[in-house]
């Protein structure tokens, strides 16, 4: 069962949100390789998006180029291979004439209609430079996070990517996103729209309603044309499978020996911002079929990688130095991240039926919430169930620097996470470059508690047993 | 120097001792501190960390050896920690890393066997560290976030401004009556207040505004200090390490806020980083059958003694100043 509680999907019924975790079938092994070599290449039939021709073309060849470089699997685009993909589509939309296009910061805004308003759109989050975090301070304080100034850097900085748009939307999530969204004006147009933080309140239903209809007025006069009902619910229904499949990436590595790592979950995820969904749901989907057919193999005796849970506050496009530390150097497995560039946005569905904005309304408001979202409890029991469901042996609590929402509420997650029984490190981040020995220090101790505790366990269970 | 294991265990029993020489070595990011244990004895040493770690990790394996009579083939097992620790290599000898979180508390369980809490205080960091009294291992650790405000680092900065050695800095705060408001906890922004404070001062009680500021200094580190144990609790069984821990002004204020007592060890536990990379540098050898080999085919023989007596000053180590060093 997928492990979303009542309250994330309380208004749906949808289909696509129910099929459960297929299991392995048991078979033969077999490697990767030699089931692939059979299969030919379907990749340009891939596209039936309704994006302009020269943004396709260009994106084809791109993704041809990175399927003849893995002449093992011609048909199956690997997860180390997405990068080189998601690059081309960034140049593609760059290089894409004809066409207006919308970007946004915040995973609150309905995708959905961006997509039905024909706009080519993408989300920027990029970070972990200290150069782009540097261009951004020129505006704001010191005590921003580095997340708000890298956004602000990369127009500051003149990224071809984040000069390629029309127009910018943000949500009012907190302060100091507000800010950066003010001074991402002097760049480009902008358009702030506000999120209600009770999202348990009636009021907050109807007020965010009027907002996502002004957001669609918006992309009707950028994109100048209409955007109907049913093309609004032709997008929920591409946007609900593409989570759906997503989320079963993400759920893979709820096996004991985890097939994808945490940074190839994260390559994989980060398409989905920047990838017309019509175009990434078959790559996604040929590829998730590939890693469902490969055979839940246990892990060899000793052999087990410790699982650990990354949460709190976003892990940017590029802010792999912790992530790389964790798994790279120190040979942990991050199995699941509560963040907003995680698995997190692919734990709701939008419902299908009804008045369409109402239902994005609704359905982005319900989505498994951020932590600046009131009540906090919600985000909390999101996040120590994601724990449960991933069997996950401790949780690296990353929040920004001056982040005062997930600074903050760091004390009320690591209690709940502390009940569980799980240990817990805090770390504060940005993206300098000089605290690498620390980092590194703290985490390599904290494997040490997690393996000395699991020790302690298995000694205690072992004498328990020669009791009985 | 060298002390006889019994005299530094509080219990009295020494049972982490492997009978052939293993080394811990902490190389911090300050101070380095080696460990030489061999039967009962205990060796210990301490120079400046260097600009190359590996060349300092030599030097301090030297002078254990020196010291100990021995050779360096005779080492059985190295552990290395510290913030050095990654970037050392042996290959004559088995070697190690441990996390120096993991050997401090190694090391002050093996001192202080009923040690619960630690805050360690080093040149770059400060953490507390709870730990199970039973094993020495781990069970919980918080340390500062990057900035070095309440670590030596930091005072260090404040023995320079007030234009005094560091090793003095703590026996000056001891003589304040009123401690001055350093609220700041940015070195940087801690140093433009002391300065202020210092315009201030009148001529004839400059003494006693300079107790003053070095009171204030100690005692704005050890709120932080404070804070960061907070997080984690203090459970009695309560012991200082790291080079902060030599500097009493600091051990005072921290016991007024704690409002507990640290235990008194019989090693200065700036080493005990090295003294919990020695023993488990024991255990790695003593758990190698390789290693039981090697002696029982050649056992060690050592060249001399060093002078009996259960802690005997060693002139080359006066010249460092180790009062910081973490």
């Amino acid at each position: 069962m997928p492990p979303t509680p009542a309250r994330w999907n309380s208004t749906t019924a949808s289909p696509a949100d129910r099929p459960p975790d297929p299991p392995a079938p048991p078979r033969k092994i077999q490697t990767p390789k030699s089931k692939l070599q059979t299969t030919k290449s379907t990749t340009s039939t891939a596209t039936t998006s309704a994006a302009t021709a020269s943004a396709n073309s260009a994106a084809d060849s791109a993704t041809d180029s990175a399927t003849n470089s893995a002449a093992a699997a011609p048909d199956i685009l690997r997860p180390e291979q997405f990068s080189a993909f998601i690059q081309a589509e960034q140049k593609a939309l760059i290089d894409a004439l004809g066409v207006r296009k919308a970007a946004y910061l915040c995973n609150y805004t309905p995708l959905e209609l961006l997509n039905a308003a024909g706009v080519r759109h993408a989300r920027l989050f990029k970070g972990g430079s200290s150069a782009q975090t540097a261009a951004g301070e020129l505006f704001t304080q010191s005590i921003f996070c580095d997340f708000t100034k890298s956004c602000i850097g990369g127009f500051e900085q003149g990224d071809p990517f984040y000069k390629a748009f029309d127009k910018v939307y943000n949500f009012h999530t907190c302060a100091t996103m507000k800010r950066a969204t003010e001074v991402i004006e002097l760049f480009t147009p902008t358009r702030l729209l506000n999120l209600p933080k009770l999202r348990d309140s009636g009021d907050s239903r109807n007020f965010f309603h009027s907002e996502i209809l002004q957001f669609r007025d918006d992309l009707v006069e950028l994109a100048g044309r209409p955007v109907t009902d049913d093309a609004v619910r032709a997008e929920i229904i591409v946007y609900n499978k593409l989570r759906l499949l997503l989320r079963k990436f993400s759920e893979l590595r709820k096996r004991a020996n985890p097939p994808l790592t945490g940074r190839a979950f994260l390559d994989i995820a980060r398409a989905y911002y920047y990838v017309e969904p019509r175009k990434l749901l078959p790559i996604c989907e040929r590829l998730c079929k590939h890693y469902e057919t490969l055979p839940a193999s246990p892990p060899s005796p000793g052999q087990r990688q410790i699982r650990l849970m990354v949460a709190g506050s976003i892990m940017a496009d590029g802010d792999r130095r912790i992530l790389d530390i964790v798994e790279n150097e120190l040979g942990a497995r991050v199995v699941i991240e509560d963040h907003c560039a995680g698995a997190r946005p692919f734990y709701h569905t939008i419902p299908e039926t009804g008045d369409p904005c109402l239902a994005l309304a609704n359905g982005y408001l319900d989505q498994s919430p951020c932590a600046r979202q009131r009540p906090l409890s919600d985000a909390i029991d999101f996040s120590a169930r994601l724990a449960q469901d991933y069997n996950v042996d401790g949780v690296l609590y990353i929040f920004l620097k001056f982040c005062a929402c997930y600074g903050v509420s760091q004390k009320d997650f690591i209690a709940r996470f502390h009940q569980l029984g799980l240990p817990v490190l805090a770390l504060s981040n940005d993206y300098s470059e000089s605290d690498r020995g620390q980092l590194l220090t703290r985490i390599e101790a904290f494997l040490d508690v997690i393996r000395e505790k699991q020790t302690n366990l298995a000694t205690h269970e072992h004498t328990h047993t020669l009791d009985a | 120097m060298k002390y006889k294991a019994q005299d530094i265990i509080a219990s009295g029993e020494w049972t982490y001792g492997p009978a052939w020489p293993v080394v811990g070595l902490d190389i911090g990011s300050r101070g380095s501190k080696g460990v030489l244990l061999v039967n009962d004895e205990v060796f210990t040493a301490f120079i400046p960390t260097g600009l190359y770690m590996q060349e300092t990790a030599d030097e301090l394996l030297r002078r254990l050896l020196e010291e100990t009579g021995l050779q360096r083939s005779d080492t059985a097992f190295i552990v290395g920690t510290g913030y050095g620790r990654i970037s050392l290599k042996y290959d004559d000898i088995p070697y190690q890393v441990v996390t120096e979180i993991s050997c401090h508390a190694m090391g002050a369980h093996a001192v202080l066997p009923g040690t619960r809490t630690i805050i360690d205080i080093g040149g770059q960091d400060s953490k507390a560290i709870k730990i199970d009294p039973r094993t020495g291992k781990v069970v919980e650790f918080v340390m500062n976030d990057k900035c070095a405000a309440g670590t030596g680092r930091f005072l260090e900065k404040a023995a320079v401004l007030l234009g005094i050695e560091l090793d003095e800095l703590g026996p000056i705060a001891l003589e304040s009556k009123d401690p001055a408001p350093v609220s700041s906890q940015c070195v940087v922004f801690a140093e433009s207040e002391m300065i202020s404070l210092r315009a201030r001062g009148e001529r004839n009680n400059d003494l006693e505004a300079r107790a003053n500021i070095a009171a204030g200094v100690h005692l704005s580190a050890a709120r932080r200090v404070n804070n960061l144990l907070g997080r984690i609790g203090i459970e009695p069984g309560l012991a200082f390490t790291g080079g902060v821990s030599n500097n009493p002004g600091m051990w005072q204020v921290l016991e007024t806020l704690l409002k507990s007592k640290f235990q008194v060890p019989g090693i200065d536990l700036i080493y005990a980083g090295a003294l919990g990379a020695a023993v488990y540098a024991g255990r790695h050898a003593a758990a190698s059958p390789k290693i039981a080999a090697k002696y029982h085919a050649r056992p060690f023989v050592r060249e001399k003694t060093a002078a009996a007596g259960p802690i005997a000053a060693n002139a080359s180590e006066v010249e460092f100043d180790n009062s910081l060093a973490c």
